[in-house]
């Protein structure tokens, strides 16, 4: 066995030292294209996939995120687990929240939306709702007669055609807001906030103390409290920390909101990845099969005169595997600096998305080592069969043709 | 050395059957340099690619010291070319992407050799055949006869126990034909290699000790040579 891979490699590198280098190029070329194929577009859905997770970690959910149990509306007992959460070694910040659905009203104009309660001062270090403000300011800590309002909501911003909004309402203007207990309260619009995304930009927020006034509460109770960690990755470590330091609410990562929230989302994109990932390893495969196959039948010749010196079949076709795994191995290298390239021009020149999410691709290694392991496979595979099928033949045929 | 016994080859079947080989039958013995002569279509290039194991016999015995090679299996019979036989093709049949040494010592490696005692065996070999200095050229820098020579070095660099030669002058010139035929002649004399070599030119015999002449799969003659005949 020694023998015949010494004397494979010898042939494939004679092969490539002295081939046809218009060839090779022309090979290699159209391989790094197969690969860019293969990576290309899941790097685009990773970013698509990577900028909706960023928002949901950036507003509602936070890396952790604690909610009511079961059928219960209220996390009772808020402040309880807020400390809690708070000594959890791994914890940067956490806040409480209380959502209310309620209808607001601008001169005749109403949209129906879901009015977040915040601690104004807390949010700097949990999400991004102090800095998407793009018209007036964010919430004060003491602010208790005024809102915030999503751009879509106000009609200022990209969707007013999509969704009913207030007719381009400004800040300083008043609104009128009817919660789902029937309570009604006339807010002044402090913000407009921007977040390019439904979740943030048909929602509406006021301070935690208007929603607990409105319903009633006691100071205790949150719809959910969002926590961020120091470091990224140890979210489900400290969400099991969390667990142990006696907190029986529900607790989940933003992976696991992710997972279903954007599944749905994410769906039609992924079956579209699939799709593209299966046509392009078919269309990989019958390529690198083709290139490989129109190789050996040219060398056919060669291959019964070696065979007819006496070079055993098996360095024939170990030649041809290496022939083309060199081939791949180009073809990846030339496939990854276009790949490369174009993941440089793109997140300097982000894809424009719902005209107003930038996707910039991302870079995701075990998409890299997985094509690169399938491409190396098939260079395998499609170096073998056709040298197999050849190296079986007579020696008179491959060489004579009879 | 060789002994071959009611040898037969057929190509087709019914009564489209040609009948390259008709049964026959012959020994040669060590050291001797053979011509196989007759019209094209008498057999002798399929005998000799027989005789090589490139070509299957239909029906008759081989052997080759005592060993019957015509049934070996195909794993034995590539082993019995790389260590046993070797054959000079009409064409040349080097490998082109190859230089004449990597086309004489790739047969060496095959045998299990260090890559550096193959490349001095192929030296030797390609000194042997008068091509010193020529080792890193590949077929395309090299002439007719000298394709030809690099052939035969890759033929004798595992010093087989047969040389096995297929028209080895048919594309060369008088002179380049003349130089080939030397190296086997002193190839023979020398290192008392044998030679089987085909051959339609009837000046090529003044080489060899023995004519045996094909006419349509039967040998029409085989006559010893004398000194001088």
């Amino acid at each position: 066995m020694i023998n015949d891979i010494r004397v494979g490699a010898l042939i494939a590198y004679c092969s490539v030292k002295r081939g046809n280098k218009k060839t090779l190029i022309f090979i290699v070329f159209v391989l790094s294209l197969i690969f860019l194929n293969l990576v290309f577009l899941p790097s685009m859905i990773g970013g698509l996939s990577g900028l909706f997770t960023g928002f949901m970690r950036d507003y509602p959910y936070g890396d952790i995120v604690i909610e009511p149990t079961g059928d219960n509306t209220y996390i009772n007992n808020a402040d309880l687990v807020l400390k809690k959460v708070r000594a959890v070694e791994g914890v940067r910040a956490a806040t409480k929240r209380l959502d209310a659905g309620a209808s607001i009203n601008h001169k005749q104009k109403v949209v129906g939306a879901t009015i977040t309660g915040l601690l104004p001062t807390e949010e700097y270090d949990i999400s991004r709702y102090p800095y998407i403000i793009n018209e007036g300011d964010f919430l004060g800590e003491l602010s208790r007669d005024e809102i915030i309002i999503g751009a879509m909501i106000a009609g200022t911003g990209f969707g007013a055609e999509i969704y009913d909004n207030l007719g381009e309402v400004r800040p300083g203007a008043l609104v009128d807001v009817t919660y789902s207990n029937g309570v009604k309260r006339t807010y002044k619009v402090k913000g407009i906030m921007t977040g390019s995304i439904e979740v943030v930009d048909l929602n509406a927020l006021v301070n935690y103390k208007e929603i607990e006034d409105v319903y009633g509460l006691e100071g205790k109770e949150a719809t959910s409290i969002v926590v961020r960690v120091n470091k990224e990755g140890t979210e489900a470590q400290i969400q099991d920390k969390i667990r142990e330091a006696g907190v029986n609410e529900e607790i989940f990562t933003w992976a696991d909101k992710s997972e279903a929230l954007i599944k749905q989302a994410m769906q039609s994109m992924g079956a579209i990845d699939i799709m593209s990932k299966i046509v392009s390893l078919i269309v990989g495969a019958a390529l690198v099969l083709i290139i490989i196959y129109i190789n050996v039948l040219n060398r056919k010749k060669e291959i019964g005169i070696l065979k007819a010196v006496g070079i055993t079949p098996r360095s024939i076709v170990l030649s041809y595997a290496f022939l083309s795994t060199f081939y791949v191995c180009l073809g990846i290298s030339a496939g990854l600096i276009l790949y490369l390239s174009l993941m440089l021009y793109f997140q300097m020149n982000p894809v424009t998305f719902y005209e107003t999410m930038e996707i910039s691709p991302t870079i995701d290694p075990m998409l890299l080592i997985q094509s690169i392991a399938t491409m190396l496979t098939l260079s395998v595979i499609a170096g073998i069969l056709p040298a197999w099928s050849v190296s079986k033949e007579s020696i008179l045929k491959a060489i004579w043709g009879r | 050395m060789i002994i071959v016994k009611d040898l037969k080859r057929y190509y087709g079947t019914g009564d489209m059957t040609v009948k390259a080989l008709k049964g026959v039958s012959f020994e040669i013995n060590k050291g001797e340099f053979v011509a196989i002569m007759g019209a094209s279509g008498s057999g002798k290039t399929t005998l000799l690619r027989i005789l090589a194991l490139l070509d299957d016999a239909t029906d008759g015995e081989y052997t080759i010291r005592g060993l019957e090679v015509s049934s070996l299996p195909e794993a034995e019979r590539s082993y019995y070319r790389l260590t046993q036989v070797g054959y000079v093709f009409q064409d040349y049949a080097l490998i082109n992407e190859m230089s004449a040494a990597e086309n004489v010592y790739i047969l060496s490696m095959m045998e299990g050799k260090s890559k550096k005692e193959s490349y001095t065996t192929a030296l030797e070999a390609l000194a042997k055949v008068g091509l010193e200095g020529k080792h890193d050229r590949i077929p395309d820098e090299l002439s007719g006869g000298e394709k030809q020579r690099v052939a035969i070095a890759r033929a004798i660099a595992k010093k087989p126990d047969i040389l096995f030669a297929d028209e080895p002058c048919a594309n060369l010139d008088t002179v380049n034909s003349k130089q080939v035929l030397d190296v086997f002649k002193e190839l023979n004399e020398k290192y008392g290699q044998t030679i089987v070599m085909v051959t339609h030119e009837l000046w090529h015999t003044d080489y060899v000790h023995r004519v045996i002449t094909f006419q349509d799969g039967s040998i029409l003659s085989d006559e010893k040579k004398t000194k001088g005949q």
